[in-house]
């Protein structure tokens, strides 16, 4: 398939710049689990190279979403505050490359994995300050009229129902076992509904350590945007302080700065006042939404539609972290 | 005597990761089997104990719906569960355990809607040992491990 892909790219690369170029090199990115991505270098041109990224919905993904609304989030944040790649096209056509694509320039700086610790050392405080600042940012911007339009197709308030609804529909449709601690936190969901927020905003849908790259103290770039919506934005906070992406030092969400102080950063950028009662809503969903992926992923690797080992990891690890979080905040209810 | 399979798991994970995984250029491929060289490693670790801890826990099921509910072993029975001991015959004790978690989970329905608070902190008790003995969270160095 990638010997395959690459021409297939090269041709249709030619076409769009309307250059022949000569591919240099065409190389997956091993993690992603709802798109296959590759980092491309193409010349045609003896003196420059150009790095690109493409993204190709895969046959049989993670989390089903269309391409578009992968291309509309970032089309959203090109030349903000908020730093992500420049968008090249967009495809949902699937007789060019054989799958809906999008196609971005690379930014520069690398992704950690979410799973390890001190991974950001020694710019934690750095990177931290920018990582929540930024999610702020994402919650302040106005997003332009035509994107708000596109996206507002989807949401049928509350904010929080439709978002529940949804990956509650996930769990029925994919599991593969009865599991009474997330059958309780479902209906814990249920039972104690949060505020509308003031303001609907850009949730990006998967804000957490891993899905930036950064360079040394710098944050180059905001990644993996596929699961964009409107909608609450303590969605994006609750999800980015899950207890699952510093499971190893869980006072520091992201592995990066104390939670009270990444939340002062948060409010000050995006100029929204915090109720406790209602972020501790949304840090139950964001348990309940991980719950909903890791069980996907399992079943995906189970009936062998998927067998790419991050389903199984998925399903494996992550699945008894979320599963863990969602006791301990049960029992701390009580 | 013959090899254990969690023997034989276990040696195919390390020559996987240490031995396999490094001969490889692809950075995508070269991830790919490292990860399986860690999945591998866990399943080995978890193979021995995955009967013997799935009939313990349906026998902690059990005790707890005959204590803190109204049901009786025999109402327990009616409803699908075969009490199966063979701990060689895991998708049986599997079938076991999914027909006494569906009955915890209307159990816990019970109390939440009465308001029982002890009824439930004896159910998050039972539902942390079940995790705890489940889970393989507790093994997440091991892929740190594999991917350095």
């Amino acid at each position: 398939m990638p010997e395959e892909l690459s021409s297939l790219f090269l041709s249709y690369y030619s076409k769009l710049i309307g250059k022949e170029c000569i591919l240099l090199s065409f190389e997956r990115i091993f993690g992603g689990a709802s798109r296959e991505t590759y980092k491309i270098e193409v010349s045609h041109d003896e003196n420059k190279i150009e790095r690109l990224i493409l993204r190709v919905t895969q046959d049989s993904s993670l989390i089903e979403t269309d391409q578009k609304t992968e291309y509309l989030a970032y089309s959203a944040y090109q030349d903000s505050s908020v730093p992500v790649p420049v968008l090249l096209d967009m495809s949902e056509d699937n007789d060019i490359l054989g799958a809906p694509f999008m196609l971005m320039e690379e930014l520069q700086g690398a992704a950690a994995s979410p799973f390890t610790p001190d991974v950001y050392s020694p710019y934690e405080v750095e990177l931290g300050e920018q990582f929540w600042s930024i999610l702020g940012e994402i919650a302040k911007k106005e997003i332009h009229e035509d994107i708000f339009k596109s996206f507002h197709g989807e949401l049928k308030e509350p904010c929080w129902k439709n978002e529940l609804d949804k990956w509650a529909k996930v769990i029925r449709e994919d599991t593969i076992s009865v599991e009474p601690i997330l059958e309780a936190g479902i209906r814990s969901l249920y039972k104690n509904p949060p505020k509308e927020p003031e303001r609907i905003t850009m949730v990006h849908g998967d804000y957490r350590s891993g899905n930036f790259l950064y360079l040394d103290n710098q944050i180059t770039g905001i990644l993996d945007w596929e699961m964009a919506h409107l909608g609450n934005p303590l969605e994006d906070l609750a999800w980015a302080l899950s207890p699952i992406w510093s499971w190893q030092a869980k006072e520091r969400p992201a592995y990066l700065i104390e939670k009270e102080k990444a939340i002062e950063i948060w409010q000050n950028s995006s100029n929204i006042n915090l109720d406790r009662k209602d972020l501790a809503w949304w840090e139950l969903f964001a348990a309940i939404k991980g719950m909903a992926i890791w069980i996907s992923a399992g079943n995906e690797f189970k009936s062998g539609k998927n067998i790419d080992p991050i389903n199984l990891f998925s399903a494996w690890i992550p699945g008894d972290i979320h599963l863990e979080v969602i006791l301990d905040i049960l029992e701390d209810s009580l | 005597m013959k090899p254990d399979i969690n023997i034989a798991l276990l040696n195919a994970a390390q020559e996987i990761i240490n031995r396999f995984s490094p001969l490889i250029d692809d950075e995508y491929e070269k991830s790919r089997l490292s990860s399986w060289g860690a999945l591998i490693l866990i399943s080995a670790m978890k193979f021995n104990d995955s009967g013997s801890s799935l009939k313990q826990e349906n026998a902690d099921i059990l005790d707890w719906l005959v204590k803190f509910t109204n049901l009786d072993e025999d109402d327990i029975s009616k409803c699908g569960y075969k009490a199966t001991s063979d701990i060689q015959d895991v998708s049986l004790i599997d079938a076991d355990n999914q027909t006494l978690r569906g009955l915890l989970d209307k159990e816990i329905v019970v109390l939440e809607g009465n308001g029982d608070t002890e009824g439930l902190k004896a159910s998050y008790l039972l539902m942390r040992s079940m995790h705890q003995r489940r889970k393989v969270s507790d093994l997440i160095g091991l892929l740190q491990e594999s991917e350095s």
